[in-house]
């Protein structure tokens, strides 16, 4: 079930974006040698920080495009909150993090294209709850929208404890994924250039790669990205069935999509069923 | 002054304040970095309110050391010792191959810290300036400034703002009943038993949101003709497609010079501009919207002033802005680097003072008390410090 | 300015039509009162009105409601939202924004008025509901009351000319509902809106009613004038039973109506006293507290009380809010804050503090259910939350849902807890509190939600709890439930007792607690129907 429908237009914005967004994370592998290239490269970084934004921002809208329904966006606000609410829990204890557990379920539920909008929204509402406002926030956005994204689009015949299973699973990559970009956007700044495990512009990918590897080991961020992966898996299977039920009834006391039809007031099955004199309804 | 006490439009904070970071962008000179942040702390401590995102600024200014210690310490641990001062030898640790022949320690130069700190300094004043505009600009009001096509995600987001702290209040309530009940209240067994009632109240919540924002009039659109629909996707399609083509010319040497930044800078203008159409069929007005007023307009002119004056004494004098590490040199201050200082700390006098306070916790003036009082156990002062930028 | 054509709706998921054939009108200006127990159709009617049924909910509306010329067929909610406004139960879930003024301006900003407009009308506002010096608090912070205003503002802001109201005070403690209702009725009579509201305080309302909509339950609604209409209701305040009982035609309306009529009943029952309360085999308490001092940073919220509860005896806390009552409950429970004191609660092994004990020891030993019943549950049904609480309290399996049963029987066992009606709820939570069989049972605002017909079934409820040997305290603000239902009385006001009596002793006292019985007979000491009837049947009797 979608709450949220992806027009194929939207679709295509979406892929196109996401594809201009990667180059932002990656670059430093793709990254010239040439001395004269500088010149136009050097900016790179800055020119990406400035891209970025924009282009979440142009994601968003276009989801948004056709005027969500404010069944939906209530639910997406009201989420939001919880996400952002839970985050802080996390933040202080080494590699907890709250966030993908529910954002996990919640694109399984309603759908890719909400967990897409869930993703921004919570690391957005969250950043303004911390004032943790800034350049870092639209890549973190970013990626959470890709995770709640990713788990709309798992298989959809899938029940039961294969479900819970499968989303584990995919909470899991999800958590090593997001931190690997989020390492791999800090890596340039966070080194500087002329150490040894600073990316080598020009180098092959796989030698630059090794070192980014050599980064996230020493950063320590290997433990905080294990912690992540495993705090999201552990909620997931223990609190997962009792989460997505109470989604699901959420969906279902909401009746999206549910047909609303008008008819003549002659079209009285009920009436005639049960024959229900006329008068005893009317005063006038 | 001459200004009446007002919030400032929280785009022109912001603009001051990514003009202070291009500024510091453009120099490793520790003196005007320091400057900088100093300038930063000064206008912070005159025009901030005391809402509770004001006290972000701490923050930042302890990642900024943190993030100067990281660099100093990486080129201790990592740096392969260039330089001719060496002041101490550490033994070397070679590790072995599969880390890239990579070896720790060894001679440590001047030089080599020196660099990692001037490094780290540019980038920790560049997060500070950043820190100043989280502390001076009111989030709420930022949402309000969206453009009409992001208006659905801003109301999310407002809505999100606004439900978080109940749902820290709900937390704590949920909390305590389940004491009642004889179960723990800690660890992994109680997520479900706390969560899954918060969650379950949360979304019933929104329920009734969303049926009191469509009585309200959400989603009232204005009818858009099919060629304008038409010209909106095409503007956004092309224009993404040109920033694929932009960025590939960006990183890639061998493509055609017109392919890389141009591209980049046209794609997106034809994206926004059919973003900013498309915005044009939500129909709604705003209440007391924030306005660009000389005051607003003359903090953000200080702070792209900041900017421009940096990048020039960069073309006047270069060795003066980026001090070469080797040979050693004592970095030096020119005058058109103590303008541009001194323009950017202009705010803290010439923009108007934050408006008197109305805090959350006044007591009512009528009415009876305040029901919150009669909330027994831990959850009084959780409730009334989870205000919106607190870190619970 | 409202008319509903042979309306009949149906949901998509099914089940009997909320209203069936349903044909009436309302004219500008009136006011417009729905009455009907809980789940008999007044929300679908009232959300017909501005066509979120079936706009909104899905499902299928026959015949046609239309709205100041506006056909709902044509016309979804949003709009209809400069002709019609509508305010819910839980003002706090409603509100989009965070600050008061924020709020007031949300309708206004989607009806795309200019700003100068706007700025006039939040002022105006602001003023007409006495609001305005809370125009920058956050809504949260605001009390129950000050929100619902905030809220019914928030939707006048827009200049509908018929406001829907629907249940307005049901989550609001009486005191705050009294502010709310005052409200409407001045918005009625000095801006001549036509106001629809659903309401179960009838005897608050009545008087100002125009019009009674009343719904059985079946999917009818009888249409009447409010004196008239009153004959069909099958549960009503104790006004109007007590002029039923005397048969007052018409029936009154108020208090002043009802004095008025009564002199002829205080004559018949002036040779009568009021049977004694039943004293009862006084055992000595099961509970004793002693100099119970409870603080928060700031203040002290139960400032040395001392507290004797015994065993077959319902004891009513009263007090306003932030007095101190649910403070003390907590307290003695144990799973509360306590800064000082004692509580020895009298068991099979001797005398012990509950909060000495392990929370699932001390829950054999104290009860309390909370204020939001529902916190107590977090399970997807009502038999998962029995068999959990059998296995928490470690008794054979099916207590739990023997208990239920007993409270109210035929609850559904596959029902989702957050389906139930108030009254099912809270009975569900007290059934899981009542599995540790504890001596003693507190209830904080058990009746606050509750409408007369769940309040009667609350009542027997207490009173079962008593007669087999409990000690029941109930904190309310409710002096009507207290009237019925208990034998003792403490009012405390900043963390202190400040009265402590039977409840004929306090509740006479006062004209503040006195319930409408008393206020329509005094200076005679009656204060239930109940006590009146006995005693005419009595009069009768030797006749």
């Amino acid at each position: 079930m979608s709450v949220l429908r992806v027009a194929p237009r939207t679709a295509v914005v979406l892929t196109l974006a996401s594809a201009a967004a990667l180059a932002t994370f990656t670059w430093p592998f793709f990254v010239p040698a040439h001395p004269e290239s500088t010149a136009r490269t050097g900016e790179a970084p800055l020119v990406f920080i400035v891209m970025l934004p924009v282009l979440v921002a142009l994601v968003l809208a276009e989801l948004t495009s056709g005027g969500i329904d404010s069944k939906a966006l209530a639910m997406l606000g009201v989420l939001a909150a919880v996400n952002a609410a839970l985050r802080p829990l996390g933040a202080g204890t080494a590699g907890i993090e709250t966030v993908f557990f529910l954002l996990v379920l919640a694109g399984r539920v309603f759908g890719p294209g909400f967990g897409f909008l869930l993703g921004a929204t919570s690391l957005f509402a969250s950043a303004l709850l911390t004032a943790g406002v800034g350049p870092w926030l639209p890549f973190q956005m970013l990626c959470a929208s890709w995770i709640g994204l990713g788990a709309g689009l798992l298989p959809a015949r899938l029940r039961g404890r294969a479900e819970v299973a499968v989303l584990a699973g995919y909470g899991m990559l999800a958590a090593y994924g997001y931190g690997l970009l989020m390492n791999l956007w800090f890596w340039p700044f966070s080194v500087g250039a002329d150490t040894q495990l600073s990316y080598v512009a020009g180098a092959p990918v796989l030698e630059n790669l090794h070192r980014l590897a050599l980064f996230t080991a020493v950063t320590s961020t290997f433990g905080w990205d294990t912690g992540r992966a495993i705090t999201t898996a552990v909620a997931i299977v223990l609190a997962g069935p009792a989460v997505l039920a109470a989604l699901r009834r959420a969906v279902r006391r909401a009746a999206f999509g549910a047909p609303v039809t008008f008819a003549a007031a002659s079209d009285r099955p009920a009436a005639k069923v049960t024959g229900i004199p006329q008068s005893s309804s009317q005063a006038t | 002054m001459w200004w009446l006490p007002r919030g400032l439009h929280p785009g022109a904070w912001w603009l001051w304040a990514l003009g202070l970071a291009t500024a510091a962008s453009h120099t490793t000179n520790p003196l005007p970095l320091a400057l900088l942040v100093a300038v930063a702390g000064r206008v912070l401590g005159r025009r901030r309110g005391d809402a509770p995102w004001a006290l972000a600024f701490r923050m930042y200014v302890w990642l900024g050391a943190v993030i100067v210690t990281m660099r100093v310490v990486f080129r201790i641990v990592f740096g392969g010792g260039q330089g001719d001062h060496i002041l101490v030898r550490l033994p070397e640790i070679p590790l072995p191959a599969w880390a890239a022949g990579i070896r720790l320690f060894g001679p440590v130069a001047a030089e080599q810290i020196l660099g990692g700190f001037y490094d780290g300094l540019r980038l920790a004043t560049m997060l500070i300036c950043l820190g100043a505009a989280n502390a001076l600009a009111n989030p709420k009001r930022l949402l309000k400034a969206v453009p009409g096509a992001l208006y659905a995600i801003g109301t999310a987001v407002v809505v999100a703002l606004s439900v978080a702290p109940q749902l820290v209040e709900s937390v704590l309530r949920v909390r305590r009943a389940r004491r009642l009940r004889g179960a723990s209240a800690r660890g992994m067994r109680a997520l479900r038993g706390i969560a899954l009632p918060v969650l379950a109240d949360a979304l019933d919540r929104s329920l009734a949101l969303a049926a009191a924002m469509d009585s309200r009039g959400y989603g009232r659109t204005a009818a858009v003709p099919a060629g304008q629909r038409t010209v909106t996707g095409a503007l956004v399609l092309g224009g993404l497609v040109g920033v694929c083509a932009g960025t590939y010319g960006l990183l890639d040497t061998a493509a055609p010079g017109y392919l890389g930044l141009p591209m980049l800078l046209a794609g997106l203008t034809a994206a926004v501009t059919g973003m900013l159409l498309a915005g044009r069929r939500v129909r709604r007005s705003r209440y007391r919207p924030d306005r660009w007023r000389p005051a607003e307009l003359l903090v953000a002119g200080c702070g792209v002033a900041a900017a421009a004056l940096t990048m020039l004494a960069g073309s006047v004098d270069p060795e003066l802005l980026y001090p070469p590490v080797s040979p050693l040199t004592w970095p030096q201050l020119t005058p058109l680097m103590l303008l541009a200082v001194g323009v950017a700390a202009a705010p803290a006098w010439l923009a108007p003072p934050p408006p008197p306070t109305v805090s959350a916790g006044r007591p009512p003036a009528v009415d009876r008390p305040i029901p919150v009082t009669d909330v027994p156990a831990d959850g009084v002062r959780a409730a009334r410090a989870s205000t919106p930028g607190d870190r619970p | 300015m409202i008319t509903f054509d042979r309306v009949t709706v149906h949901y998509a998921e099914g089940g009997p039509p909320p209203l069936r054939d349903v044909t009436f009108r309302v004219e500008e200006g009136e006011l417009c009162l729905v009455a009907g127990r809980t789940g008999a159709g007044k929300s679908t009617l009232l959300r017909a009105i501005n066509g979120l049924v079936p706009h909104f909910t899905g499902g299928t509306l026959h015949g046609a409601v239309t709205v100041d010329g506006r056909d709902t067929r044509t016309h979804p909610p949003r709009d209809l939202a400069d002709v019609v406004g509508v305010v819910g139960q839980d003002p706090l879930a409603g509100f989009v924004t965070d600050t008061v003024e924020e709020e007031l301006a949300y309708g206004m900003e989607q009806l795309a008025l200019p700003p100068a407009v706007m700025r006039k009308r939040v002022e105006e506002t602001l003023d007409l509901l006495g609001i305005a010096d809370l125009r920058d608090r956050p809504l949260r912070t605001l009390s129950g009351g000050q929100q619902q205003r905030v809220a019914i503002g928030a939707v006048l802001t827009a200049h509908p000319r018929v406001l829907v109201l629907d249940e307005p005070t049901s989550a609001l403690d009486p005191t705050a509902a009294e502010d709310v209702l005052a409200t409407v009725t001045r918005l009625v009579h000095d801006l001549g809106v036509t106001v629809v509201l659903a309401e179960h305080r009838l005897e608050r309302v009545l008087q100002y009613a125009d019009r009674l909509l009343y719904l059985p339950g079946d999917g009818h609604v009888h249409d009447g004038t409010p004196a008239t209409g009153l004959a069909h209701i099958d549960i009503a305040p104790p006004l109007i039973e007590l002029g039923r009982l005397a048969g007052w035609t018409p029936l009154p309306l108020s208090v002043r109506d009802a004095r008025r009529r009564a002199s002829d009943l205080r004559h018949r029952l002036a040779g009568v006293a009021p049977p004694p309360v039943p004293a009862g085999a006084d055992t000595g308490p099961t509970l004793t507290a002693r100099k119970i001092v409870v603080r928060y940073p700031g203040t002290v919220a139960v400032a040395g009380v001392d507290l004797d509860l015994r065993a077959g005896r319902v004891v009513a806390l009263m007090g306003r809010n932030g007095s101190g009552k649910s403070s003390l409950l907590w307290a003695v429970q144990g799973s509360g804050p306590r800064h000082g004191g004692t509580v020895a609660v009298t068991g099979p092994k001797g005398t012990v503090d509950p909060k000495a004990l392990p929370a699932g020891q001390a829950r054999r030993h104290v009860g309390l259910v909370p204020q939001d019943s529902g916190d107590l549950l977090y399970l997807e049904t009502v038999d998962a939350e029995c068999a959990q609480a059998d296995r928490e309290t470690g008794v054979p399996a099916g207590t739990c849902r023997a208990l239920v049963d007993q409270l109210v029987p035929g609850l559904p066992g596959d029902r989702h807890p957050r389906d139930l009606s108030e009254g099912q709820r809270l009975a569900l939570a007290l059934a899981v509190q009542l599995t540790a069989a504890p001596p003693v049972v507190l209830l904080d605002e058990p009746t606050r939600g509750l409408d007369y017909h769940a309040k009667r079934q609350f009542t027997a409820v207490a009173r079962m709890l008593a007669g087999s040997g409990r000690a029941v305290v109930v904190a309310t603000h409710d002096v009507e439930l207290v009237a019925t239902l208990a034998d003792r009385v403490i009012v405390m006001a900043e963390g202190e007792i400040v009265s402590d009596g039977t409840t004929a002793e306090v509740m006479l006292a006062s004209p503040a607690f006195a319930p409408q019985v008393a206020k329509v007979l005094a200076p005679a000491p009656w204060l239930t129907v109940e006590q009146v009837a006995a005693a005419l049947d009595e009069t009768r009797a030797p006749a």
